[in-house]
């Protein structure tokens, strides 16, 4: 079963076009979704999760018409949201038990094994009798995977998960997601590159509410060797180098400014070859350096 | 500086809010909506300020009305001071507000003066609502200042409305910004809601007004309290003044809410989220450290998956008991029913008093708590949990997460319905539990559970069931959370008073339905069904609502409308379009059934078409008031009573004679306009002239005129009982148990028919006779009106009439009227009894009929036995000993002091409490129909102090009746009620001052005064003196029984009976002409000694007020041990005109004189005429005086009974 996004479009009424003929397609595994703020992220992640409308464009997984069964996709579907809270004085293996009802398990005595289960795995079994109103954000995140995972999901929206959590919690929650059964789509809304690149076998990234760019994160690499270079500069030649080449980052390092272009061939003197990695992508893309055979046809 | 930076900005954003525009609009609107009602804009509409001659702008209604209006904006206050920093928590700003160098003060402060200003903005809105309209088109210009003052609106704004704002602003704020959440607002208005309504309760006791007025949070109770006894005038002129309860009301209030502020300031701190220990606690994870050892693959176990619409179904219950057990455990729902639970039991154990005493807490006595002031305690409950629960997943951020779980729309919904309706039937049962507490505590153990249980459980709930589904509709729909409950009350406060504004009828008057009174007669009796079909009519109409909401419910982010229409249109699945077709058409089909009850089966009349019809009858037909009709001289009637089908046949001949003078050609015949009538004609040759059955006018044309002597027959059959339902219940006429029918006393209920033209069907209210282009009218004929002196105030159509009748009803049942029995036997189920009057009496009779319990005794008096029968409800035995003392002692004080008892029993007659309009007992010759709630279920402790034996008194009062009223028969003319109600009032007393002493009357008076100085604040017309008493109740009971109680205390007992005796001996069965107060006043006359002749102007020929202080009194040994008191009073007389404007006139008159140790007990107390201005008196006493004072025991009608008396100083 996989995803396909067909000229989804989206505008807001204060004007906002957030999705602007998005197609896509997500095979099952994890597929990152890549783009700055107020990309349409979240409007997309939104819609797929039946919580919005589109304007236009078709969203199907496998049989199922996503804009117009909604109750079909929320059979299959799990869902965290960017931003969520709880009920503040119940506690975790209630509340869970509460979504675990509302997802379809009727019998009580699976729907208790189910919801242990999902909280050992977490590991929050320890705390499972604690008030939510006390959980901590990193803790709080793997309540809310456990609960995305009720039900044997088919489809995994995961918007910006670890945004706010500390390097551990990070990599804590990365493996929770990767030990995700592989038949299984599951879409991660990031704007933080390593994100992907730690976990996700495609990726597509997104901005302006236009699709720039899909495919495998090695491939994408590896398109881009040899067409990234890096040079030490000042500050102010920094802001001078814009003009003349492709610049697709610049960023402190150890106090000096790096920048790092995009070209065939070196853009100038002092630049040197640098490896290419995925962030050079996110940004060669953002930038609009690159031209996936996608986006040359849009 | 940067307060008002704060300040400013705070403001400013406000302004921008749709919400406040809102907030003002509607408050304004409502007000303005008041105003111009009570001013008549609106036909039908029957809201007032307390009487037709209170100017709807003058300074007491302006005062009241914007106090109260205020305090209804509670919820206005609530929304925007509790806001004024709980709104960064809500946002998520506070980081940037905390991070500011700012300093607390100015943050606090800033914004607590920014919520303010935008209240004083918002509350403006209630004086410029006031005066549009007051001005509205079609306001009558009569009922208006032309030019209210300035200060008649500053005033109320300085006084009561912006205190208000300030503390209970102050309040919130502090209560919203220390617990973050906005909830603990609602619930902190709730209990000042609670307290408000508490005290319009305890104002109603006389003991504790002052206590009433100090807890009213809302201070609309001081202010009443301080305007108590304000005249109509006074109303209208005098300028409310911050003094008295409603100054220390204001202080002890804002006091609070500055200390709470202040409180609540100094714990505030500009710190983020601390959630305390349990923070702290949970975050000590204990998972392990991040490993590479990987755990199995992230998927839930294998669970059956069933997402059928059964599963959901099996669901509902737990998805329900999640949202209520939430609900319930949260602190601040325990002190919404703990403050409900306060308000029941308080109500509860005080409720049913009457003069100070209790009755027994039957269960009917403690479910009518639960009707009123629990009832309104419920909807707030209904309107704030509706909103919660509607906003339940938003307000956590928890909706992403739910919206998109696989579960249907409808279930969400139905469990939040479910939870909603869970809490009302929680509360009722809270309630139950509390009531029965309360019997239980009082030593009653008859209690009725079924009877809780259904009325509770099936009447009540049902109607909170529909108010549910509407907040819940109407926040779905509104879809914002602070208007949404704004809008919920606005609706449920106009539903609630939609009829007073003319819309009455219940077809479009959501969740109405006729009133059901039970009685333990009669039980619901067959009112039930149609409170049944209109709870259906609504209840389907509230599921089409709710199919509504369900349909517009938001789940996910498409939150306007465009979306969601598009959604709801979705979301109408054929099963739900069933559903609402269904429903739409079980409306169509109640409603097409109610329908055919009220407008077809039986006729529709709105107030304003029963006005308009009493208008034009008044204009076809006044013209004939002065045509000679016959008078009855002897009714010989059958009632057939048939209980079980509430149907009731009366027949019978009247026997017509002209005593007028003059040939009579045309019979003006009246009789009720929802009878049956199968013969309404006299026995000679006639024809109907005229008919107009809805005006209950037959002008039947006599073939040859009835000469003058001359008489004729006149033969009715007539049919009563209930066909149907009308818009106000089924037909109260005949009852399964309890039928109470009557002829003559009341000629608009009366069911025998009557001749003449009949003024008491005219419009009474002088503002409505006006909205029909009718004169205004005095209550009653002139004093002087000499032909109305030949007729009797009690009929218009018969003196002294000849009585026999037959009564028939079922076997079970003793059918019941005046006179004695002559035969009694029953035959083929129906027992009928034949009575007879022995002697002429006044043409009332009442027809009754019940499962009697008789208790029997007998008086024997001077001029032989009278018997003494009390027909009861088994079950009701409390008092009837008390009612029989009440009898005899009645006959053996009356016939000894007044003249012999005409009749040879006296019969008592239990009645249904609701029957007749209440609370009353009515005096028929030898026969007193007697209320179920007056007396019958009285709980008097003769060893309480404060208790007064009213079943002995009412009783005593009735006895009375049959010499005021029945042996001396008024005129058709003012004073007619002094020489009946005051006459009997007085009766009463004495023989209760035999029995009870002194002190007991001085304790009942006290309620006398009270009551006729509240009755003169709400006079409609003008205030009559006693000689003209024309129907005020305050002046012919209240002022009655205080000033001829007063009068004996000057004259002399003695003396007074003995011109009562000379009155009646020379007035027996008298007439026409009849009597009037006139002649009364000339037997006063003969009996008052020259120096107290004065007396008698003051009390009956004027409105006379007396001013009595003591200023000082001082205390001096005398060698020998005796001790000298100097007492230094000042006195005033004023006498009033009808309006109330009052002017000082010399005063010469009688006044204690008492001195009293510290035990009470009087070491002086003797009569001194005091005159006006100050007057020092020496007295030389025994013992150690401790207080002296002027009237001490306020027999005189003094409006400021607290300064008659000083202690001593030394």
């Amino acid at each position: 079963m996989q995803l396909e996004i067909r000229d989804l479009s989206k505008r807001y009424a204060n004007g906002v076009q957030a999705l602007q003929q998005v197609s896509l397609t997500v095979p099952p595994g994890m597929f990152g979704l890549l783009g700055p703020n107020g990309a349409g992220k979240s409007t997309l992640m939104r819609t797929l999760a039946t919580l919005q409308s589109a304007d236009s464009g078709t969203a199907t997984l496998g049989d199922i018409d996503i804009l117009r069964q909604p109750e079909r996709v929320r059979a299959v579907l799990g869902y965290l949201p960017q931003d969520f809270g709880v009920y503040p004085k119940v506690s975790a293996v209630e509340l869970l038990d509460h979504f675990a009802r509302l997802k379809g398990l009727v019998d009580g005595k699976t729907r208790r094994a189910t919801v242990e289960a999902l909280l050992e795995r977490v590991n929050l079994h320890a705390v499972r009798k604690q008030k939510l109103g006390g959980f901590s954000g990193g803790m709080r995140q793997r309540f809310g995977i456990a609960q995305a995972m009720l039900g044997n999901p088919k489809l995994v929206i995961v918007d910006e998960p670890t945004a706010g959590l500390d390097p551990e919690e990070r990599v804590r929650f990365h493996n929770l997601l990767a030990d995700i059964a592989s038949d299984v789509v599951v879409i991660l809304s990031t704007h933080i590159v390593s994100d992907v690149a730690d976990l996700c076998a495609n990726l597509a990234v997104i901005n302006q509410g236009r699709l720039l760019l899909t495919g495998e994160p090695n491939a994408l690499v590896a398109d881009l060797h040899q067409r990234i270079w890096r040079k030490v500069v000042t500050k102010v030649e920094a802001e001078a180098l814009k003009a003349q080449v492709k610049v697709v980052s610049t960023r402190l390092q150890g106090g000096r400014t790096v920048v790092r272009a995009f070209g065939v061939d070196a853009p100038g003197a002092g630049f040197e070859a640098a490896e290419p990695d995925l962030e050079d992508v996110y940004f060669c893309s953002i930038a609009g350096h690159l031209k996936t055979p996608l986006a040359q046809a849009a | 500086m940067t307060m008002l930076a704060v300040a400013w900005f705070d403001f400013g954003r406000r302004l921008r809010m749709i919400s406040t525009y809102v907030y003002f609009v509607v408050l304004g609107g409502l007000a303005g909506l008041w105003m111009a009602a009570a001013g008549g804009a609106i036909a039908g509409a029957i809201v007032s300020f307390g009487g037709d001659k209170v100017l709807i702008n003058g300074t007491y209604a302006l005062a009241i009305g914007i106090g109260v209006f205020g305090f209804m904006g509670i919820i206005v206050i609530g929304s925007i001071v509790g806001r004024a920093i709980q709104q960064d928590y809500e946002y998520g700003t506070y980081h940037f507000f905390f991070t500011a160098p700012i300093h607390k003060r100015d943050y606090f402060f800033g914004r607590l003066l920014g919520a303010w200003a935008t209240l004083l903005l918002v509350f403006s809105g209630i004086a410029i609502g006031v005066l549009v309209g007051s001005h509205w088109p079609g306001v009558d210009p009569a009922r208006v200042v032309a030019v209210p003052s300035v200060q008649s609106f500053l005033r109320p704004y300085l006084f009561i409305l912006l205190p208000n704002v300030l503390w209970l602003g102050g309040c919130f704020a502090v209560l919203a910004a220390l617990t973050r959440q906005m909830a603990p607002v609602y619930v902190a208005g709730v209990v000042a809601l609670v307290g408000y309504l508490f005290a319009l309760d305890l104002l109603g006791n006389l003991d504790s007004k002052m206590l009433a007025a100090m807890l009213d949070p809302s201070g609309v109770t001081a202010l009443d309290l301080t305007a108590r006894y304000w005249t109509v005038a006074q109303k209208n002129g005098d300028e409310i003044g911050l003094t008295g309860a409603l100054l220390w009301n204001r202080v002890l209030w804002l006091a609070l809410g500055l200390a709470v502020t202040v409180l609540g300031y100094r714990a505030f701190r500009m710190e983020t989220a601390n959630v305390g220990g349990d923070r702290q606690r949970a975050g000590t994870d204990n998972a392990a450290a991040p490993t590479v050892a990987r755990v199995p693959a992230l998927a839930a176990p294998a669970a059956r998956l069933d997402r059928s619409t059964g599963a959901f179904l099996r669901m509902l219950p737990g998805l329900t008991r999640l949202h209520v057990s939430e609900i319930v455990r949260s602190p601040r729902f325990l002190i919404i029913v703990l403050g409900g639970v306060l308000l029941v039991v308080g109500n509860a154990w005080g409720g049913g008093q009457l003069y100070g005493t209790s009755t027994y807490p039957l269960t009917y006595r403690m479910l009518d708590v639960v009707g009123g002031l629990f009832g309104i305690f419920i909807l707030v409950v209904t309107a704030i949990y509706a909103g919660e629960l509607v906003w339940r997943e938003r307000d956590v951020r928890m909706d992403d997460i739910t919206d998109s779980t696989p579960a249907p729309t409808w279930l969400g919904f139905v469990a939040k319905l479910g939870a909603l309706l869970c809490l009302q039937l929680l509360l009722l049962m809270v309630v139950m539990v509390c009531s029965i507490g309360v019997q239980l505590a009082q030593g009653f153990t008859r209690i009725e559970i079924g009877h809780y249980l259904f009325e509770l459980g099936v009447l009540q709930f049902s109607g909170y069931a529909l108010l549910a589904a509407l907040a819940l509709t109407v926040h779905t729909v509104v879809n914002n959370k602070y208007l949404g409950h704004f809008a919920v009350v606005v609706l449920f406060l106009v539903s609630s008073r939609l009829p007073d504004f003319g819309f009455e009828d219940r077809l479009y008057r959501f969740a109405s339905r006729p009133d059901i009174v039970y009685s333990d007669l009669n039980g619901y009796g067959h009112f039930l069904p149609a409170v049944f079909w209109f709870r259906a009519y609504w209840g389907a109409f509230a599921v089409v609502l709710l199919v509504l909401a369900y349909a517009l419910w938001v789940r996910g982010r498409d939150g306007g409308w465009k979306g969601r229409l598009r959604i709801a249109a979705a979301r109408m699945t054929p099963v739900a379009w069933s559903v609402a077709a269904v429903a739409g058409i079980a409306f169509a089909l109640s409603g097409g059934y109610i329908h055919y009850n009220t407008h077809v089966l039986n006729p529709y009349y709105s107030r304003t078409d029963t006005q308009r019809m009493q208008a034009d009858y008044e204009r076809r037909f006044k013209a004939l008031v002065q045509d000679p009709q016959p008078k009855v001289t002897v009714a010989d009637v059958r009632a057939d009573i048939f209980p079980d089908e509430q149907r009731a046949r009366l027949s019978g001949t009247l026997t017509l004679v002209n005593k007028s003078g003059q040939p009579i050609s045309n019979l003006f015949v009246h009789y009720p306009r929802h009878a049956r009538a199968f013969k309404v004609e006299p026995d000679v040759p006639y024809r109907v002239a005229a008919s107009e059955p809805a005006m209950r006018w037959h002008n039947l044309a006599l073939a040859s005129p009835l000469a003058p002597g001359a008489t004729m027959a006149f033969r009715f059959d007539l049919e009563f009982g209930a066909r149907g339902f009308r818009n106000d219940g089924a037909d109260p006429t005949v009852l399964g148990n309890g039928t109470f029918l009557n002829s003559g006393l009341s000629p608009d209920t009366s069911l025998i028919p009557s001749f003449g033209y009949d003024e008491s069907a005219e419009i009474a209210s002088d503002s409505d006779r006006k909205k029909f282009g009718l004169a205004a009218k005095p209550r009653m004929h002139d004093l002087d009106d000499v032909v109305r002196r030949q007729q009797s105030g009690l009929t218009r159509d018969a003196d002294f009439i000849d009585y026999r009748a037959v009564v028939c009803t079922s076997a079970d049942q003793l059918p019941l009227t005046s006179g004695y029995v002559v035969s009694d036997h029953t035959d083929k189920g129906r027992r009928c009894i034949a009575y007879q009057m022995d002697s002429p009496m006044a043409a009332i009779y009442p027809f009754v009929s019940a499962r009697y319990a008789v208790k029997r005794d007998v008086w024997k008096g001077p001029d032989g036995d009278v018997a003494i029968e009390i027909d009861y409800h088994p079950g009701h035995e409390y008092n009837l000993d008390r009612m029989i003392a009440g009898v005899k002692d009645s006959l053996a004080y009356f016939t000894h002091n007044f003249g012999a008892y005409q009749h040879r029993i006296v019969r008592i007659i239990e009645f249904p409490r609701f029957s007749r309009s209440g609370g009353f007992a009515e005096s028929f010759p030898n026969t007193v129909p007697f209320n179920e709630a007056l007396g019958f279920t009285a709980r008097v402790d003769d060893n309480d102090p404060k208790d007064l034996d009213y079943p002995y008194f009412v009783t005593a009062h009735e006895v009375a009746h049959q010499w005021w009223a029945h042996q001396e028969v008024p005129a058709n003319v003012q004073g007619a009620e002094f020489i009946t109600e005051s006459l009997s009032e007085y009766s009463a007393l004495m023989v209760m001052k035999h029995k009870y002493g002194d002190a007991k009357m001085r304790r009942f008076l006290k309620h006398e005064l009270d009551r006729y100085l509240l009755g003169r604040g709400t006079e409609q017309k003008g205030e009559p003196t006693l000689l003209r008493a024309d129907g005020a109740a305050y002046v012919h009971y209240q002022k009655g029984a205080l000033v001829l109680y007063a009068l004996q205390d000057v004259i002399g007992e003695a003396a007074l009976n003995d011109a009562l005796a000379a009155f009646v001996k020379r007035w027996r069965f008298k007439g026409p002409p009849y009597p009037t107060s006139r002649d009364l006043l000339a037997e006063l006359r003969r009996v008052t000694p020259a120096e107290h002749q004065g007396l008698l102007e003051d009390f009956i020929e004027t409105i006379t007020l007396f001013d009595d202080r003591a200023l000082k009194a001082t205390a001096k040994k005398l060698p020998g041990g005796k001790t000298e008191v100097t007492l230094v009073v000042s006195a005033k007389k004023l006498r009033a005109d009808g309006a109330g404007n009052e002017k000082e006139a010399p005063m010469d008159t009688p006044v204690d004189i008492g001195v009293q140790d510290a035990r009470g007990d009087w070491l002086f107390l003797e009569k001194r005429r005091v005159k006006s201005g100050e007057t020092t008196f020496v007295l030389t006493v025994d013992g150690e005086p401790a207080k002296a004072g002027i009237d001490p025991l306020h027999k005189l009608i003094d409006r400021d009974a607290d300064d008659n008396v000083v202690n001593i100083s030394r």
